[in-house]
């Protein structure tokens, strides 16, 4: 039943979906660096992609299946690394907003850019947003439900 | 100093022009302008931030409404408002929606307004994806950067006095130029800069508030298998960096962080069960 609901709701999770090793990386038979390395990677190695794990992904290499960390991967085919550089992307790019003379989408779905340049305000929406506000202690026994332990943690220099 | 430094540059622009025809210019419409724009740059104080964000939020909500589903935007706003607790500015009058839409983004409005597409909650696996996208939503809002870019871009429109008004009367004329202005930029987006910080500090939130500090790069990897010819996601793909370059980044700056909190729980049963119908 689970696994149903998964299907449903994640279709990305489809199997085998490419992707490429962007920085040589070791092969590993289980997802720790501590673990046995199956094979080195390559930089530019096809493989399939079949479950991911927090920082790591179990993949289907030519030398065999193990994990890799997960960003030595670049995900999809060669097509999805240029974003906008071709075909209806440019297509839909095709109106200009009259405030500010950029480019903007005119696609058929909704929130696009011409949409928010020109949306006109909505108070019973926004009155209804206020109402689903969550106050601290709210948050804090969520927190805990789900057992999660709130830790210090820098922000980076 | 500033209001000085821009009148030596007036001085010199001016000066430099007389040198070609005589300018019928009057000296002290000159000053008052220099006086408008320092008095425009002044900080713009919490409720008035509040305030500015919640007639944005109206207009997003114009251009699409909540999903109607109680449950979906309670869970939402449990999950924000964790995060958001683990911050430097704790208690803004926090609220998170999910808007009704198939596309994929996520907006952060000034005062602590954070709105995400059902089409982007979708495509994710499990509550620490949620937390990632939240947190770098959380981070614009700490660090003001719509608000500082709407306050920049305003000015070329509403100068000095009007832009002074705009901020302080909400219900005066100059307000909805800033309104509108502020609503459009959502469709131009921020710097470079801006969106790299809010990377690299929401795994930070995510990770305080007790998550797998890889759900915002997990997202990306999401994103970045999306074709770039689906317009589900074209404004997400004009509006922020490629999500290779988004991932690299973080790889070099943030990886002992992302490590160190790898093991913290993903909650995906919790996260499945929340958003299906």
């Amino acid at each position: 039943m689970k696994f149903l609901a998964l299907l449903l709701f994640l279709p990305l999770l489809a199997l085998a979906e490419p992707a490429t090793v962007i920085r040589a990386t070791d092969l590993k038979k289980e997802p720790a660096t501590d673990s046995a390395t199956i094979a080195a990677l390559a930089e530019n190695t096809a493989v399939e992609v079949l479950e991911r794990k927090s920082g790591w992904t179990r993949v289907k290499a030519a030398d065999g299946e193990g994990w890799v960390r997960m960003l030595s991967l670049r995900l999809g085919g060669a097509a999805a690394t240029k974003p906008g550089a071709s075909g209806l992307t440019q297509m839909f790019n095709v109106a200009r907003t009259g405030t500010s003379g950029t480019q903007v989408t005119t696609g058929v779905r909704g929130l696009d850019a011409e949409q928010i340049a020109n949306a006109q305000p909505n108070p019973a929406e926004l009155a209804k947003l206020e109402k689903f506000a969550a106050d601290r202690d709210a948050a804090s026994g969520f927190a805990s439900q789900g057992k999660l332990s709130p830790t210090s943690v820098d922000y980076p220099k | 100093m500033k209001t000085l430094l821009l009148l030596a540059g007036l001085a010199f622009a001016v000066t430099a022009h007389a040198q070609f025809r005589m300018p019928s210019f009057d000296i002290n419409k000159m000053v008052d302008t220099v006086k408008n724009v320092g008095k425009a740059v002044k900080e713009i104080d919490e409720a008035e931030e509040v305030a500015i964000g919640k007639d944005v939020a109206s207009r997003l909500l114009g251009a699409a409404p909540l999903v109607a589903d109680a449950r979906l935007q309670r869970y939402v706003n449990h999950v924000g408002r964790w995060l958001a607790v683990q911050t430097e500015r704790p208690d803004l009058p926090w609220q998170f929606g999910v808007l009704d839409s198939p596309n994929v983004n996520a907006f952060a409005v000034p005062g602590g307004t954070i709105f995400i597409t059902r089409g982007l909650l979708e495509r994710m696996r499990n509550e620490a994806e949620l937390a990632g996208v939240l947190g770098h939503e959380i981070v614009h809002v700490l660090r003001k950067h719509h608000l500082k870019a709407i306050q920049k871009g305003a000015q070329s429109s509403l100068a000095g006095d009007a832009m002074s008004m705009a901020i302080k009367d909400r219900a005066g004329p100059a307000r909805d130029k800033l309104i509108a202005f502020g609503t459009e930029m959502y469709s131009r987006g921020l710097d470079k800069g801006d969106e790299l910080e809010a990377d690299r500090l929401g795994i930070v939130i995510a990770a305080r508030a007790g998550y797998d500090a890889y759900g915002l790069p997990s997202v990306l990897q999401t994103l970045q298998a999306m074709s770039a010819q689906d317009s589900a996601i074209a404004l997400m793909f004009k509006t922020h960096p490629a999500p290779g370059e988004r991932l690299d980044a973080l790889s070099e700056k943030m990886q002992p962080v992302l490590d160190t909190y790898s093991t913290q729980p993903q909650l995906a049963d919790r996260f499945v069960r929340q958003i299906k119908k």
